[in-house]
């Protein structure tokens, strides 16, 4: 907490000299109680309370659960795959990756490999919908700065691997393609040239970014040297994703605990070390430059044909046991630990989701910060509110 | 239900893509999860007979332990074996055993070695009078975990500075929502 | 018995419209006329360019409009027609509403967007009528516990203030309203309203972030406005008039914005940070106190506080023009005679013309850089702003001062300078 006044009783002391009707005055009064969201233009279906002395804020609580669904409830009712179209829907801008943990877990329990062509469309699939939300983030983060552009752009961008993500699933946002034992369906004709393009034509919009953004003086003043979450404290509060990298550990789940065909890729972990609100926003960026680099090889190595898919009984069950399967999605870790009791229905599921870690570190970087730098630390931390709350 | 989590045999695993990537990142001619037994070891010749190993599977491990003891084997396991964050607390209702069971999940950042591991440190306690002692002084990063096992199961976690609602809407007047009494309603 | 519509027949249309326009011209007759002559006969008329106006006089108007040429000259030279309409607020409005436009085409082709594109078939021209109509009819929502007379009475003086500013640009030779000899520091003292509006709007709304917000207006506006007068100061010096006219006048050779570039630099920032925009736009910061000081307005409020800012964004444009860019001046290019060989009344001015011409590209020019940073910058915060304002520009602009003093004892301006004609 920072020091309020230097002492309240001198201030009395000095007005009952001067004749003056005292009214007492706590420390509470000199603070003013803020509450941003969820109607807050600045903070998503997400609430906080900060409390301000001046410009500093002196005290930050977060209170999630404005769209607390009961998605772990509703696994327990569900069969293994009729829970994939509502898993998604915590953070539909990322679906393919929530569902990409969900489905090796169950091959885990069911005991089901997927076929090499479809590990391959997976990660494609997985890569191009990190594309979408980390382009989407991007935005938000750019007009929660006051920088409209850096919405627009974004945001346009965006529709182009939405409309990818549709010829490859039939849907723009919501996919429902990973399923486990694989894809649910083989890649489209000419879908190859087409990604291509598109990263192509991306790669270069990603230098224009990086020009009227990142290299922005106006926004480095601002963002440099705020909110720093050092390294200690980056593993004390078990941070992870975008926010882990940069405060200077290299973790990455693809590289950590390499699943389906991530150990073929050569890529490497983008990192920062300053651990300041420029360098979690830069490292989603430096992410996507190397996202392009993974999808290229990820094309090039795909067999020509095969299978996508394993097949699967109508309603398979599970072995008994358990399974914790984790991704690198696009907010960090997303892992499901499934406990399965031999029907075909789950136990219990749990979804370990890379937000609800991050929002640890939400008070701990707002407290001792200016009014002015709120919404840079708090998008920053890649905090999606619905997927915090499931 | 809970023996035949604890019975599941290592040979399942054997065609799983967990064990594929296994092989491929580690040394082939090494014996199968080698590491994860020495590191399960030294837990147990420690603590003996307080640690229970439910199984060992290539970057997985689970130990129960009593909740006793559960927050020095949290600091021994923290301090020694280098695990230094918790990447989930997951509860779990076992109503014909009359236990919840809240299940650890660690993970470490700072061994670039233990970098896939996961370390599941499971507890139990009685279902009518839940209570358990926090591990946030142990592990800063459970704060917000035990805090949601508290409100979904309604777990007290005695020491934990905040045992109060935090996902459920503030009128929440009902048996806490993951035990398996609470039904949704129409299924 | 149910009502059913009567069917529609385009004859019965034409034949109603033709009935309205009858109706209409039997009232007028009967009814309007009778009163323009009574009032013609009765009341005394003051005599318009030597002549007293009769009812023929009237009459023949009505046969020959080039008769009516005298009434409109010397309309236009009233101060009514001054304040009203030029150069006072009617033009000011339009400038404003033309620049509201601009700002969205020109920020939705930097964006990547079209911006306005349906409203009036051409490009969303009637986006803003549409847009203004809405706000007129959108009820007025006044918070609970606030202190009404002043939530009423600070967006007109926001407006009133801003359109006061406009009072004493000179857009022509003669033409401006107010031609007083400390117009300069009547501007200054004017723009000095607007943050006290901001906080008394702010603290009569009964919010937080609307408090929040007229705080930071305060603190930006007093932290530029020093750096802001400093670097009109040069101007002074060097135009050795605080008189807006002679300011325009003494840059007749050369503009000044070649002598003090530094002054013009710190004078545009400065109006930027007195305009409230990106990246200056603190007072409204959405992400951070929701919309800052307008969080509560409403309806027609906020129409007229976007009026009176984009108002206030001409007139900041305008006296740059008039400090740094020569004001009118600029070669004539309007030919000298509108209809060659017409001998009648003359109202067509070409030096007139071609000044109000060259103003007005100038101001647009102006308004153009101060919607750029809009497109291209985010926006910063508050103690990096104040920084800017009081270390910073300060010190650029006392730096021009001191060039302005050598020019003038150099002898190159000045009464009797090198560059002096």
């Amino acid at each position: 907490m920072v020091v309020l006044a230097k002492s309240l009783e001198d201030r009395i002391d000095e007005s009952q000299k001067l004749g003056l009707q005292v009214i007492k005055e706590s420390e509470d009064d000199r603070l003013m109680t803020l509450n941003v969201g969820p109607q807050h233009p600045g903070s998503g279906h997400f609430r906080f309370t900060v409390k301000v002395d001046g410009d500093y804020i002196v005290y930050a609580d977060p209170d999630p659960g404005y769209v607390h669904r009961g998605e772990e409830k509703m696994c327990e009712y569900r069969n293994f795959i009729q829970n994939i179209p509502h898993l998604e829907r915590p953070v539909i801008h990322d679906s393919t990756n929530i569902t990409y943990s969900y489905s090796l877990a169950v091959e885990e329990l069911v005991g089901i490999q997927v076929p090499r062509r479809g590990q391959f469309i997976r990660a494609i699939a997985s890569e191009l919908n990190r594309q979408v939300y980390t382009l989407y983030w991007l935005a938000i983060y750019g007009i929660f700065l006051g920088h409209s552009t850096m919405f627009m752009w974004p945001t346009g961008d965006r529709e182009l691997f939405i409309d990818l993500l549709e010829a490859l699933t039939g849907a723009r946002v919501t996919h429902a393609f990973n399923i486990p034992g694989g894809v649910r369906n083989d890649i489209p004709n000419g879908f190859k040239d087409r990604c291509l393009r598109q990263i192509a034509y991306f790669e270069k919009r990603l230098k224009e970014y990086e020009d009227i953004f990142y290299n922005n003086p106006l926004l480095r003043q601002r963002t440099e040297g705020v909110g720093i979450l050092t390294k200690e404290d980056a593993i004390k509060l078990g941070v992870t994703g975008s926010v882990l990298r940069a405060s200077g550990i290299p973790y990455d789940i693809r590289k950590a605990e390499p699943y389906d065909i991530y150990n073929e890729i050569d890529f490497k972990v983008q990192y920062m070390k300053t651990g300041d609100s420029f360098a979690r926003s830069y490292v989603p960026f430096l992410d996507m430059r190397e996202s392009c680099h993974i999808m290229r090889q990820l094309l090039d190595k795909m067999p020509e044909s095969g299978e996508v898919r394993s097949k699967l009984q109508p309603n398979p069950k599970g072995a008994p046991g358990e399974a914790y399967r984790r991704v690198e999605s696009g907010r960090g870790a997303l892992g499901y630990y499934i406990i399965s009791d031999g029907t075909p229905k789950a136990y219990r599921v749990k979804i370990s989701v890379g937000s609800f870690r991050n929002m640890l570190a939400l008070p701990y970087l707002l407290v001792g910060a200016k009014l002015g730098d709120m919404p840079s630390i708090y998008w920053s931390l890649n905090y999606w509110p619905v997927e915090a709350d499931r | 239900m809970n023996q035949s989590t604890e019975n599941r045999s290592n040979s399942n695993f054997q065609s799983s893509s967990l064990a594929k990537s296994k092989t491929d990142t580690q040394a082939k001619n090494e014996p199968e999860s080698s590491f994860e037994k020495k590191l399960v070891s030294e837990i147990t010749s420690k603590f003996g007979d307080n640690v229970k190993v439910s199984y060992i599977r290539p970057l997985r491990m689970k130990i129960i332990v009593n909740q006793e003891y559960i927050v020095e084997i949290a600091t021994f396991i923290r301090d020694s074996l280098g695990f230094d964050h918790a990447e989930s607390v997951a509860g779990t209702d076992y109503p014909k055993d009359n236990k919840i069971e809240v299940i650890y999940h660690l993970g470490s950042y700072s061994r670039d070695d233990l970098a896939g591991h996961i370390l599941a440190l499971a507890t139990h306690t009685s279902r009518d009078d839940a209570r358990l002692p926090t591990l946030m002084n142990v592990f800063k990063s459970v704060e917000y975990h035990e805090r949601e096992t508290f409100e979904m199961l309604g777990v007290y976690f005695e020491g934990h500075n905040r045992n109060e609602r935090f996902l459920l809407p503030e009128d929440w007047a009902d048996i806490p929502p993951l035990r398996k009494e609470f039904r949704i309603k129409g299924r | 018995m149910a009502s059913t519509p009567e069917e529609f027949r385009f004859g019965n249309f034409v034949g109603s419209l033709i009935w309205l326009i009858l109706i209409v011209l039997i009232i007028i007759s009967l009814v309007g006329l009778p009163i323009i002559f009574v009032i013609l006969f009765y009341v005394p008329l003051p005599p318009v360019n030597g002549e007293i106006l009769t009812p023929y006089l009237f009459l023949s108007m009505m046969v020959d409009p080039t008769r009516t040429l005298p009434i409109i000259k010397f309309l236009i030279h009233t101060h009514l027609f001054k304040l009203v309409v030029f150069p006072g607020f009617t033009f000011a409005a339009l400038l404003a509403a033309a620049t509201i436009f601009i700002e969205r085409k020109f920020l939705a082709k930097m964006q990547l967007r079209v911006g306005p594109l349906y409203v009036g078939k051409v490009e969303g021209i009637l986006q803003l009528a549409a847009d203004g109509l809405k706000l007129i009819s959108k009820e007025i929502i006044i918070p609970s516990g606030s202190d009404k007379p002043i939530f009423w009475a600070s967006p007109v003086a926001f407006v009133a203030a801003a359109a006061a500013v406009t009072a004493l640009i000179p857009v022509a030779p003669g033409w401006v309203v107010a031609n007083i000899s400390v117009g300069l520091l009547a501007v200054f003292a004017i723009l000095g309203f607007f943050p006290l509006i901001a906080l008394l709007f702010s603290w009569a709304s009964n919010s937080k972030y609307p408090f929040i917000g007229g705080l930071r207006a305060l603190h930006q506006m007093i932290a530029f406005e020093i750096p802001f007068f400093l670097s009109a100061l040069s101007v002074v010096i060097l135009a050795g008039s605080l008189n807006l006219t002679d300011i325009a006048k003494a840059q007749h050779p050369f503009w000044f914005i070649f002598f003090l570039p530094i002054s013009a630099f710190v004078f545009f920032i400065s109006s930027l940070a007195e305009l409230e925009r990106v990246p200056f736009d603190l007072p409204e910061a959405e992400s951070e106190i929701v919309a800052g000081w307008l969080t509560e307005t409403s309806g027609m409020i906020y129409g007229l506080l976007q009026l009176g800012t984009y108002v206030k964004l001409y007139a900041l444009a305008a006296l740059f023009v008039v400090l740094f860019l020569g004001g009118w001046a600029g070669p004539q290019i309007f030919p000298q005679e509108l209809i060659p060989g017409y001998t009648g009344e003359k109202i067509y001015n070409p030096v007139t013309v071609n000044a109000i011409f060259w103003f007005t590209v100038k101001t647009f020019g102006v308004i153009m850089l101060f919607l750029l940073p809009r497109g291209i910058n985010p926006r910063i915060r508050i103690d990096i702003l104040l920084h800017t304002g009081w270390y910073k520009l300060i010190v650029l602009s006392f730096i021009n001062m001191f060039v302005a003093l050598a020019l003038i004892y150099g002898g190159v301006l000045g009464p009797g300078g090198l560059l002096t004609r």
